[in-house]
C-alpha cells in the first residue's frame, strides 16, 4: 500500500530510473497491477453544461467535494461556454462523465449511456418556457414575431430547440420569425436579455426559470411566462457507451443516485431544488428526439 | 436716507471699507484661479477615467462585435457599468458600421438592430473623443473598434457629469463662505484697529474743544499711554500751545488786574481831589460859622456855601458808586454822561485842558449803559492825557437813528499807528503789544455790544474817535457778562 501511495504521488513527477525500472517491471509482466493504482490516482474530469451554474462557485465546490469522496479519487470539474464544446469533449474522451442537456443526448444517443437522470418534483421532467418582459403586450406564443428572440444555446432542448420546433410547425424559422435573435449561452442571461429588454422575448428552461424565481426574485419578476412546453426528459448524467472504464461509470451512477442519503449530498440537491435521481432508458427522451427530427428535417 | 459722500466717511469706516473691497478684488481672483485649475483638473481625470473606461469595454466589446454577438456585447457594457465606478455611464451603445445598434446599456432607449437617431448621434465627437457640456452637466465620449485596420463599429456613450459639477459647486461655495467669512473679519478687526488707533484723535479733540471754550488744559499724562510715534509728537505740540495760551490768559488777567489798580488809583485821587478841593472853603465857612454865626446874613451865606461844598462830595461820591454799579434794565440817561464829566474834571484839571461838553442825549436809550460809560470813561482819560498842555477835549453824546453816537476828540498829537490798526480792526483775543489796557477793554466792550469804531479827525482836533452803540432789540439779553463781573469785582473792590 505503501508502495502504490508512493507510486501515486511520484507519477506525476519525472524521475526516470524508477520510472523506467517500473516500465520495464510491467512490460516483463512482473507487475501487472501497476495500472490500477495509477488509474485510481488519476482525476475523474466531469463536465458541466451551463445549466444555471453560472457563477455558483460554493455549488461546484460541493459537488466536486462529493463526487471526490463517493468516488475516492480526486474530480476535476469542467465547464465551458457552450454546450457544444463540453459535448465534443465528451465524445472525443476527454471527459469521464458530463451533465449535459437532452438535446446533445438524443443528437448522440447511439455514444453515450445513461448514468442518472434528476427528478424534479419527483420527476425526471421539466418543462420549456418561453418568456417576454413583464411590460410587453404578448399573452400567446405567436405575439413574440417580429420581437428580438434570446435564445440560450444551440444545442439546448429549452433555450433552443423547443422553440425552434415550434416555428418549424409553422413553416418558418428563427430568421423569419424573429425580427433579430442571439444566443446568450447561458438560461439566467436569457432572463437578463429579457428582463433589461434588449431582446423582447426568451426561450429558456423552466426548471432554471423556477429556480430563479426564488433565488433572484427581483430579475425574475421584470419577465413573465407567455408558453410553456410539455414535459420532457430531464438533462441526463451521462457517459461514454463505449467507456474502458465501466465500474468509474457505474460509481458515477451510484455517486448521484446515493446523493439523498449523503448529509453533503443532500445539501447539493437542496441547492438545486432537486429530489435526487434516478435511472432511466432511453425512451424517456422519445418527446426531445421526436423535436430535434421535426428541425433536422426542415434544415 | 441718503447717505454722506465716501470723502466725507470717518476713517474708521473707510479703511475697513477699502480692505473688504481689496479682499473682496483678492478672493475673486484666487475663486477664479482655483475654479479654472479645478476644471482643467477635473476634465483631465474624466479625460482619464473615460479612457480607462473606452480601452477596457472596447477590449472586451471588439471581439463579439466582429462576431455581430449581441449578447455578449451587452454583457460587456452591462458588466463594465458596475465596474468603472468613477465613470457615471448613462447609456452606452456598440454601434455597427451600418449606423445600426449591436447592443445598448439601455436597450429600451436603442433597441437592438435599430438606427441611433440622427440626433443622438450628433451628440458625439466626430472622432475619438470626449466632448463635455457643463451646462447639461453631460459628456459624450466615442472610441472606433478597429480590427487589421477596418472599422468593425464604434463604442459611443453618455456619461453623467454633475457629481464633478457639484464638486465645483461645493469648492465655489466653500470658496465664497471662507473668503466671505475672511473679509469680515478683517474689516471688522481693521474697524476696531483702526478706531482704537485713532482713538487719541478724539482727546485732542475734546482739548482742543476745551480751548474754544476758554479752557487752556494740557491732556494729561494718564492718556498719553500707548500712544504711536505720531500722536506723542502731536499731544507735546498741542500740550506746549496749551501751555503757552495758559500763560498768556494768566498773564491777561494779571495786566487786567493791574488795569483795575492803576484805576482804582486813578479813581481814589481824583476822588480825594475833588474832596479835598472844598475841604479848605468848608473848613474856613465852620470857623466863620463859629465867630460869626449870630450874623444871620453870614451864617446863611455860610451855610449855603457849605451846603455846596457837600453837594459837591456828594456828587462826586454818587458818582464814582453809580458808574461802578451794575444795572438792569439797563437804559442810559443824560446824567450817565454828565456824571463821566466829574470824573473826568480832575483828570483835565491837572493839564488845565478845557472839557468841551456837548451831551444831546435828552431821553433814555435803550443801550448797555454800564459798557458804554465804562468805554468813554476810557477814551475820555486817554484823551485828556494825549490833549496838549492847556488844549482841548471835546464830547459829543447824540442819538442818531438806532443808535448812540458818542464822539471823543482831543488836540493831542494823534493816535500812534499801531495803536490806530489796534482799536480798529484787532479781534477780541488779540492783546496790545504795549502796556495799558484802555484800548483792549474798549475794544471788547464795543464788540459786545456789536457796536463800531471810527477813526477821523476834525478842525483843531488832531484825533476823532467815533463809537457807534446799536440800540437793543426788545428782549435782547445784556452781554458782557465778564465785564460786568470785571466791574463787580472793582466795585466790590
Amino acid at each position: 500500500m505503501a508502495l502504490r501511495t508512493t507510486g501515486c504521488r511520484r507519477s506525476r513527477v519525472p524521475m526516470l530510473p524508477r520510472r523506467t525500472a517500473l516500465m520495464g517491471l510491467a512490460v516483463a509482466g512482473l507487475w501487472p497491477d501497476l495500472s490500477r493504482p495509477a488509474l485510481a490516482s488519476t482525476p475523474v474530469s466531469f463536465g458541466l453544461n451551463p445549466l444555471f451554474l453560472d457563477s455558483d462557485i460554493k455549488l461546484l465546490s460541493m459537488l466536486q467535494e462529493y463526487l471526490a469522496r463517493q468516488l475516492g479519487r480526486p474530480v476535476v470539474l469542467v465547464k465551458r461556454r457552450t454546450y457544444q464544446e463540453i459535448t465534443a469533449m465528451l465524445l472525443t474522451g476527454q471527459l469521464d462523465a458530463a451533465w449535459i442537456c437532452d438535446d446533445p443526448y438524443v443528437q448522440h444517443q447511439s455514444q453515450l449511456a445513461l448514468l442518472a437522470v434528476p427528478l424534479y418534483h419527483r420527476e425526471p421532467l421539466y418543462q420549456t418556457y418561453v418568456i417576454v418582459n413583464e411590460a410587453s403586450k404578448a399573452q400567446v406564443f405567436d405575439d413574440i414575431r417580429g420581437t428580438v428572440h434570446a435564445f440560450s444555446d444551440p444545442d439546448s432542448t429549452s433555450g433552443y430547440l423547443v422553440t425552434r420546433y415550434l416555428l418549424a410547425r409553422r413553416n418558418t424559422t428563427p430568421a423569419g420569425f424573429f425580427r433579430d435573435f442571439f444566443f446568450t449561452y447561458g438560461h439566467r442571461n436569457v432572463v437578463r436579455a429579457v428582463a433589461s429588454d434588449l431582446a423582447e422575448s426568451g426561450s429558456i428552461d423552466g426548471y432554471v426559470w423556477d429556480v430563479m424565481s426564488q433565488r433572484e426574485p427581483e430579475l425574475i419578476t421584470k419577465t413573465r411566462v407567455i408558453y410553456r412546453s410539455e414535459e420532457l426528459g430531464f438533462p441526463p448524467i451521462v457517459g461514454l457507451q463505449a467507456t474502458r472504464d465501466v465500474s468509474l461509470a457505474e460509481a458515477i451512477s451510484r455517486a448521484f443516485l446515493d446523493m439523498p442519503s449523503n448529509p453533503l449530498g443532500r445539501d447539493i440537491l437542496a441547492i438545486l431544488q432537486l429530489d435526487g435521481f434516478t435511472q432511466s432508458g432511453p425512451e424517456l427522451y422519445q418527446g426531445t428526439l421526436d423535436k430535434w427530427l421535426v428541425v433536422k428535417a426542415q434544415v | 436716507m441718503r447717505l454722506a459722500p465716501l470723502r466725507s466717511w470717518p476713517l474708521a469706516w473707510k479703511v475697513p471699507l477699502l480692505v473688504a473691497v481689496l479682499m473682496v478684488g483678492i478672493a475673486a481672483l484666487i475663486s477664479q484661479v482655483v475654479l479654472t485649475r479645478l476644471r482643467s483638473d477635473q476634465e483631465t481625470n474624466l479625460r482619464l477615467l473615460t479612457s480607462a473606461y473606452l480601452d477596457g469595454v472596447s477590449a472586451a466589446v471588439l471581439p463579439t462585435a466582429l462576431r455581430g454577438d449581441t449578447w455578449e456585447a451587452f454583457d460587456a457594457l452591462d458588466r463594465a457599468r458596475s465596474r468603472y465606478s468613477g465613470v457615471d455611464v448613462r447609456y452606452a451603445i456598440v454601434v455597427l458600421p451600418s449606423g445600426k445598434v449591436l447592443a445598448a446599456s439601455d436597450p429600451v432607449r436603442f433597441p437592438v438592430q435599430s438606427l441611433v437617431p440622427a440626433d443622438v448621434m450628433r451628440q458625439f465627437p466626430p472622432d475619438d473623443g470626449l466632448r463635455i457640456d457643463s451646462e447639461t452637466a453631460r459628456a459624450w465620449l466615442a472610441r472606433s473598434l478597429r480590427e487589421e485596420g477596418f472599422s468593425v463599429g464604434r463604442i459611443v456613450a453618455e456619461i453623467d457629469i454633475a457629481d464633478l459639477l457639484r464638486v465645483r459647486r461645493e469648492v465655489l461655495l466653500t470658496l465664497l463662505l471662507v473668503n466671505g467669512g475672511l473679509t469680515l473679519a478683517f474689516a471688522a478687526i481693521g474697524y476696531l484697529a483702526l478706531k482704537r488707533m485713532l482713538r487719541p484723535l478724539g482727546v485732542l479733540t475734546s482739548y482742543v474743544e476745551r480751548i474754544r471754550e476758554g479752557r487752556a488744559e494740557p491732556i494729561p499724562e494718564q492718556n498719553r499711554k500707548s500712544l504711536a510715534t505720531e500722536f506723542g509728537q502731536i499731544f507735546d505740540r498741542f500740550n506746549a500751545m496749551a501751555r503757552a495760551v495758559s500763560e498768556r490768559e494768566k498773564l491777561t488777567t494779571h495786566l487786567a488786574e493791574q488795569k483795575k489798580h492803576a484805576m482804582l488809583g486813578k479813581l481814589a485821587s481824583g476822588m480825594a481831589h475833588e474832596v479835598n478841593n472844598p475841604l479848605g472853603g468848608l473848613f474856613n465857612a465852620l470857623d466863620t460859622l463859629r465867630r460869626h454865626g449870630t450874623d444871620s446874613d453870614i451864617r446863611e451865606s455860610t451855610l449855603n456855601l457849605l451846603q455846596r461844598g457837600l453837594n459837591h462830595i456828594r456828587n462826586v461820591v454818587r458818582s464814582t458808586l453809580v458808574i461802578y454799579r451794575p444795572e438792569a434794565p439797563s437804559y442810559l440817561k443824560a446824567t450817565d454822561i454828565d456824571d463821566l464829566r466829574v470824573l473826568v474834571e480832575p483828570e483835565a484839571a491837572r493839564k488845565s485842558v478845557r472839557l468841551d461838553w456837548i451831551n444831546e442825549v435828552h431821553e433814555p436809550l435803550p443801550v448797555a449803559a454800564g459798557s458804554i460809560r465804562q468805554a468813554t470813561l476810557n477814551l475820555l482819560i486817554n484823551a485828556c492825557a494825549a490833549a496838549s498842555q492847556r488844549g482841548l477835549v471835546q464830547l459829543r453824546a447824540q442819538a442818531q437813528g438806532e443808535a448812540l453816537v458818542i464822539d471823543v476828540c482831543d488836540d493831542g498829537p494823534g493816535l500812534p499807528r499801531p495803536m490806530a490798526d489796534f482799536i480798529l480792526t484787532a479781534s477780541d483775543e488779540t492783546l496790545p503789544s504795549w502796556d495799558g489796557l484802555g484800548l483792549w477793554i474798549i475794544r471788547r466792550l464795543v464788540s459786545e455790544e456789536n457796536g463800531s469804531v471810527e477813526l477821523a479827525s476834525a478842525k483843531g482836533l488832531s484825533t476823532v474817535i467815533r463809537v457807534t452803540w446799536p440800540f437793543r432789540r426788545q428782549g435782547e439779553p445784556e452781554q458782557g457778562a465778564d465785564i460786568r463781573n470785571f466791574e463787580e469785582a472793582l466795585h466790590a473792590g
